[in-house]
């Protein structure tokens, strides 16, 4: 049994995780308080114009009929209309996803880098003032609520310090010129970024230092340190290295969180990305635009999961070669 | 001038309540080429000793004086800096239990020892490659496991590696702590001859640091009893084997059965070492000595010579331990 069969397994599973979140969306949103028909048919409609509304939306089939055109419809990416707006609900999932890919994305790299760096600093200082003061930092932001903190910046940098804009990924009549455009969606970005940053580095930190610790304790540091290696390279290249498979592990698991996190974050600032439209969507009951942004959201979570594992069986040669038999 | 000389050494772990002496005022030498078994219970400050060679100490550790001259160079007065780059691994290198975890499990052993070389010495990475193959294929594991793990050997084939990166650069001086405690015997001998041969064919000198006899009687030269943070005996192998003076050495050296002597009792000492913070006054042998008496509780003990060959022993009652009476037949 190889590595391949090994990530074979994985996207098995992966496949079958999918089907059952199809399988809820679908049943989940038909299962809602309210009749989301209500959104789009008008009761003083004439009968033949609320039956034409009923096929256009395909509400006139029997559930089960629904359920298999929702999943060969999804096969073909096609997510139907939005009640709100009449358009096809991937095309406005696909404007909004590039938004949510960047914040995304800086938060997710910002975090990795911070958490990790600040782990393995506060492991080799342990017991220094700096040591103390960062992890305290980081327990700090780590246990109070996310949207507290949001809140709490929003206000600070919006209204106190009126120094970032407070909502909206770019300025309403953008600034001309492609530099100006960039810097002015970067501007808009720091604060959401930065919270997501400031609110998830400290368990990364605090799970980097508790293995960052244990792994300066092992005998292959004493060694490491005996070859006369510098301090800078026992840290990175013999404990950090000797730890990564594990905090890889963590920072994909806590990418499906982040993905999720992306609801909160995006409704407090108003960005105009997946999770403020899947919020937009449940708020206004429209289905089709719900189940679309939750779909991709799920799809996201799977594919990290995914993620996770492979990298894993990657960084670890003992998995790779637990899975391969000994040689 | 020996190559190796440790005067006076003093090594301290500050706790809490108070200060460990677990290396105090120890002295001794090794000649080039020279193997010095360093034996005692656990907690003697046999590690502690070794590691204060190498100056791998925990941050609680500090030297309280004392010092350490290789080579006619006083190495404790050297910095940091220099001292992790001349001396570590360099002039000093280490074995450790390779058969635990002394190897970094997530890299190729090959690359581990091209590293310690490639730290010292300014060498393109294809020779330190090149040396590297020749340094296993010295200990005896063939160069093509190169790019292997750790966890794809046995126990006595990563104390090989380990060898074979203490031997990378060349050093004058292995300090061997607990080299195969964890093997079996099969393999333990097997090491420990892969390590004598060597030690011979390269002229190396070496501290070896166990408790257990049989390996420093078949590897070392010399050996130092340690006992409480201090040596209590120190001499050639066969002049403390076959004439252990001290009380102590007396007892370490009965409690060891010999197979090709007659059948006897193995004797085992009573009680237990004390506790390094507060250790006894005087000697600190005399709660567990049946020949203490009032001196032995107030004064402490030198190192003196007995005999010829450098025999040394400290203890008061040395001249009637020489008369040969047989403190621990009871």
């Amino acid at each position: 049994m190889g590595f391949s069969r090994y990530v074979l397994r994985r996207l098995g599973y992966a496949v079958i995780v999918l089907f059952v979140i199809m399988t809820f969306n679908f049943a989940i949103f038909r299962l809602m308080p309210g009749d989301a028909t209500k959104m789009i048919i008008d009761p003083m409609f004439t009968p033949e114009a609320i039956a034409e509304l009923k096929r256009q939306f395909g509400l006139d089939d029997p559930p089960i009929v629904q359920y298999l055109k929702y999943v060969g419809n999804l096969l073909k990416f096609d997510l139907g209309l939005s009640f709100s707006t009449r358009r096809p609900v991937v095309n406005e999932l696909k404007e909004r996803l590039p938004n949510t890919a960047v914040l995304f994305l800086t938060s997710f790299i910002f975090t990795t880098i911070i958490g990790i760096s600040v782990g393995v600093y506060t492991a080799s200082k342990r017991g220094t003032f700096g040591d103390n003061f960062v992890t305290g930092a980081g327990l700090f932001t780590y246990a109070v609520p996310t949207f507290w903190i949001q809140l709490l910046l929003l206000m600070l940098f919006g209204y106190y310090i009126p120094i970032l804009p407070i909502h909206g990924t770019m300025s309403a009549p953008p600034p001309d010129g492609f530099l100006l455009q960039a810097l002015d969606r970067i501007h808009h970005l720091i604060l959401p970024a930065g919270s997501n940053v400031i609110v998830a580095f400290g368990s990364w930190a605090l799970y980097t230092r508790n293995t960052m610790l244990e792994a300066l304790g092992q005998d292959y540091i004493l060694t490491a340190r005996a070859k006369g290696l510098p301090e800078t390279t026992v840290l990175r290249h013999h404990a950090l290295r000797s730890v990564l498979p594990p905090i890889i592990t963590l920072i994909f698991g806590a990418l499906p969180g982040m993905v999720s996190g992306a609801v909160i974050t995006e409704t407090i600032f108003s960005w105009h990305g997946v999770g403020k439209y899947l919020m937009d969507a449940v708020m206004q009951q429209d289905y089709p635009a719900a189940q679309g942004a939750f779909y991709l959201i799920a799809l996201a979570v799977v594919i990290c999961n995914l993620a996770a594992d492979i990298v894993y069986g990657i960084v670890d040669p003992r998995i790779r070669v637990g899975e391969g038999g000994a040689k | 001038m020996a190559l190796l000389e440790v005067r006076d050494l003093k090594m301290y772990y500050k706790t809490l309540r108070g200060h460990v002496k677990a290396v105090d005022s120890v002295s001794f030498d090794i000649e080039r080429g020279e193997a010095l078994g360093i034996a005692g219970e656990s907690g003697c400050g046999k590690s502690s000793m070794a590691n204060t060679v190498l100056r791998l100490l925990p941050s609680n550790g500090k030297i309280h004086g004392g010092s350490i001259t290789l080579d006619g160079v006083e190495i404790l007065k050297l910095d940091d800096e220099t001292f992790r780059e001349s001396i570590r691994w360099k002039k000093i290198s280490m074995v450790f239990q390779g058969a635990m975890n002394a190897l970094n499990p997530v890299h190729r052993i090959g690359d581990q020892i091209v590293e310690a070389i490639l730290t010292h010495e300014d060498i393109p990475h294809a020779e330190a490659v090149e040396r590297t193959e020749q340094l296993l294929d010295m200990v005896g594991i063939n160069p093509k496991r190169f790019k292997e793990y750790p966890h794809e050997f046995s126990g006595g084939m990563k104390q090989r590696v380990v060898i074979a990166m203490a031997l990378a650069c060349n050093p004058d001086v292995i300090v061997a702590d607990e080299p195969t405690t964890a093997l079996d015997v099969m393999v333990q001998s097997q090491v420990l001859k892969a390590m004598e041969d060597l030690r011979k064919r390269l002229d190396l000198s070496m501290m070896l640091i166990t408790h257990d006899l049989s390996v420093i009687a078949q590897t070392c030269d010399k050996i130092a009893i340690m006992y409480a943070g201090k040596i209590v005996e120190y001499g050639s192998v066969i002049d403390v084997y076959e004439n252990p003076t001290h009380p102590y050495g007396m007892g370490l050296v009965k409690a060891f059965p010999n197979i090709k002597a007659e059948r006897t009792r193995v004797r085992s000492l009573p009680g237990f070492p004390p506790n390094l913070l507060a250790p006894p006054e005087g000697c600190r042998f005399h709660p567990r000595c049946p020949l203490a008496d009032r001196t032995c509780m107030e004064e402490e003990p030198r190192l003196i010579e007995i005999g010829s060959n450098s025999h040394k022993v400290a203890c008061h009652k040395v001249d009637m331990l020489e008369r040969g009476v047989d403190i621990w037949e009871q």
